[in-house]
């Protein structure tokens, strides 16, 4: 059964390292050029991204929202729809966690912080709702729908936390932060990693069995991959899409519920630093597997966290990193495109 | 190999731990509050043969503790910290780390080796108000009216904003007690179509000079006054130069001057920590630009009264409102 629908896996691991040696190389020569020793860079990077349990925990912390946000976006590639509308979610579902988590103060910790997590699923979910349908009944391209709704979002929120949430006295826009009771208890105090990671983490596991021993991740794939054929099949595509958009929402803003509760502690402008639009990138590079997505969160949680602390010893601007952090996207959707060309063909 | 020596002169050999510079998020390039406070980053340290770096990050509020913690695990001895969210964050690592020193700016946070940096922005404010309630009535002066109207586009209704605007009208009183201040917020600090719109419908309304306290959304004031003939009043840094001729003055804020000092206290040993620095107009920390495009169209009676009205405030004579520590003023609520 499996081995109709699996990707041809001649390929496999080569071509999803590939991408990452070859930002590897490329960054090189521009550092190279800059005048510093990419060596020295690439082990400074290694040393502040993995050296130590300190180091280990800022990178696991700095992955938890990618691993959410990649695998909100495959969940709706799965299906067949492009959803670049995740980072939308994680402003609203962050919104709505922080929300949740400053206003019922009074609550328990074991009874607020899944209501603010739930707060955040819900959210996230309702606002690919729209998007969902639109593609699903009419046809209407996903890709411009939920990239325009990411603007909208972002505006949203700045108006809501520049006025009716603006925490009182705030020089900047800012909810006011949530209660220690909402705050998510931390695995290695004082990291900021927290049990968000192990949310995370228990998703992927979830996302691996369902996708490989449920009928519902079946037909999702089959649908993603051929919509006649599976319409042909006797699956409901349109109820499909639907059903994956909104979990892709919630998986979205669960990410941003988990950032407001567990690092940030509020909602701030500028709450998400494109989490959503690297979870695309975490995505294609991870294949859509769940242990390639770990896999690309990690790397760019560790690019995210070296890139900040590397410039404490050394001279290279956070210029270089965001440029490594750029290859690494680019080579990872080059090896998609040529995946959608081949499809394409097929079709 | 630069890197390696870097490193190493890092760890140990300074008499003098070295200094961290956390950059907030509108990055360096920023032309603006980052770029001003590298400056003095930068001359403090050659002032004082310290060792020093930048830190930028896209993710600075994301990881605000991980990045304090990092640069005090790494043996700095001095972090500043010019990203206005990690006030919490640095509340929390400061605990655990006695023998490193932070700074915080624009906020006060308590801590034995927390300083805390505020600017008297009002005073910088009022002389901009009281420039402005002088030459909006003088029909001598080109893009004037006789209406006493001037209008202030704050970007959001907070009390850090409104320490400005409650200054600027503070002085634009004293100065004419008839002047007719328009307030207004744009709910934006990155927009400049919203400032543009904002400050058209104010000079339509009569007003002839708007103070613009909005960040991004501030360019669209000075735009607005570029374009309909009018005059605005810059922020932060000297922004005349933007639009030479239609920026009244800028009410400059010295950020460079405030870590260039926090930077000579520390190698001196004098490191103000669990206490609050307010640098005013005294400190030259705030205050007028230098006005080179618009001096000369200003008649010379005007200028003399604001400086009046400046050594009024350093003789201590004018004691200029602050919201943040005496709240709101009653023609302000």
């Amino acid at each position: 059964m499996s081995a109709v629908v699996a990707p041809p896996s001649t390929s496999g691991w080569a071509t999803a390292v590939l991408p990452f040696v070859l930002a590897l190389v490329a960054a090189g020569i521009v550092l190279a050029v800059a005048g510093h020793n990419p060596f020295d860079v690439y082990r400074l990077l290694a040393v502040e991204s993995f050296g130590g349990t300190k180091r280990i925990a800022a990178t696991l912390s700095a992955a938890t929202p990618l691993i959410l946000t990649g695998l909100a976006t495959a969940v709706a590639f799965r299906a067949g729809a492009f959803n670049v509308g995740v980072e939308g979610c994680v402003y609203i579902g962050g919104l709505a966690a922080a929300y949740v988590g400053f206003t019922f103060v009074d609550l328990p910790a074991p009874v607020l912080i899944p209501l603010a997590l739930a707060a955040g699923f819900v959210a996230g979910s309702l606002w690919m709702l729209v998007p969902g349908v639109l593609k699903a009944r009419l046809d209407v391209d996903e890709v411009v729908t939920t990239l325009m709704l990411n603007f909208i979002a972002i505006s949203f929120t700045a108006y809501l936390v520049n006025g009716p949430l603006l925490a009182p006295g705030s020089a900047n826009s800012a909810t006011p932060m949530v209660v220690d009771a909402a705050r998510l208890p931390r695995l290695m105090p004082p990291s900021t990693l927290n049990i968000g990671f192990l949310i995370a983490m228990a998703l992927l596991a979830l996302y691996w069995l369902w996708s490989n021993r449920t009928a519902l991740g079946f037909e999702t794939r089959i649908a993603g991959m051929n919509a006649r054929f599976a319409s042909a099949s006797g699956i409901n595509v349109p109820s499909l899409v639907i059903k994956m958009m909104l979990l892709s929402g919630a998986i979205g803003g669960l990410a941003g519920a988990i950032h407001a509760l567990g690092s940030v502690g509020r909602f701030v402008a500028g709450f998400s630093p494109g989490y959503g639009f690297t979870g695309i990138a975490v995505a294609l590079l991870g294949r859509g597997t769940p242990v390639g997505i770990f896999l690309a969160a990690i790397l760019f949680g560790a690019l995210a966290t070296s890139g900040a602390t590397i410039q404490l010893f050394s001279d290279v601007p956070i210029e270089i990193v965001n440029i490594l952090q750029g290859m690494v996207m680019i080579f990872a959707v080059a090896r998609f495109g040529w995946i959608f060309a081949r499809r394409r063909t097929a079709a | 190999m630069a890197l390696a020596s870097a490193l190493g002169t890092l760890g140990a050999a300074a008499a003098e731990k070295p200094v961290a510079l956390i950059i907030s998020q509108s990055g360096l390039g920023d032309q603006s509050y980052n770029d001003l406070a590298y400056e003095g980053f930068k001359r403090g340290l050659e002032a004082t043969k310290l060792e020093g770096r930048p830190v930028e990050s896209k993710e600075v509020v994301a990881q605000a503790a991980e990045i304090l913690r990092r640069a005090s695990d790494a043996d700095f001895g001095l972090v500043i910290d010019l990203e206005y969210a990690h006030g919490e964050p640095m509340l929390a690592v400061a605990k655990d780390y006695p023998d490193t020193k932070y700074v915080i700016l624009n906020q006060v946070r308590e801590g034995a080796n927390i300083a805390s940096v505020l600017f008297q922005e009002q005073e910088g404010s009022y002389l901009a108000g009281t420039l402005a309630a002088l030459v909006t009535t003088d029909t001598s002066i080109k893009g004037i009216n006789a209406e006493p109207i001037i209008g202030v586009i704050g970007g959001t209704k907070s009390a850090g904003i409104d320490k400005f605007i409650a200054g600027f009208v503070e002085g634009a009183k004293a100065a004419n007690p008839t002047t007719d201040v328009k307030v207004a917020y744009s709910n934006n600090f990155a927009d400049p179509a919203i400032g543009l719109q904002m400050a058209k419908a104010m000079f339509e309304q009569g007003a002839d000079i708007v103070y613009q306290i909005a960040g991004g959304t501030g360019m669209g004031v000075i735009q607005a006054a570029k374009e309909s003939g009018h005059y605005a009043i810059g922020v932060d840094t000297d922004q005349d130069g933007i639009a030479p001729g239609s920026v009244l003055t800028s009410m400059i804020k010295r950020t460079d001057v405030a870590v260039e000092t926090v930077i000579k206290d520390y190698a001196a040993g004098t490191f103000a920590g669990g206490k609050t620095m307010s640098l005013g107009l005294k400190e030259g920390a705030v205050g007028l630009s230098e006005m080179k495009h618009t001096k000369d169209l200003i008649p010379a009676a005007i200028l003399e009264k604001v400086e009046a009205a400046k050594q009024g405030i350093l003789s201590g004579q004018i004691k200029v409102w602050n919201v943040v520590e005496q709240g709101y003023p009653d023609y302000l609520k």
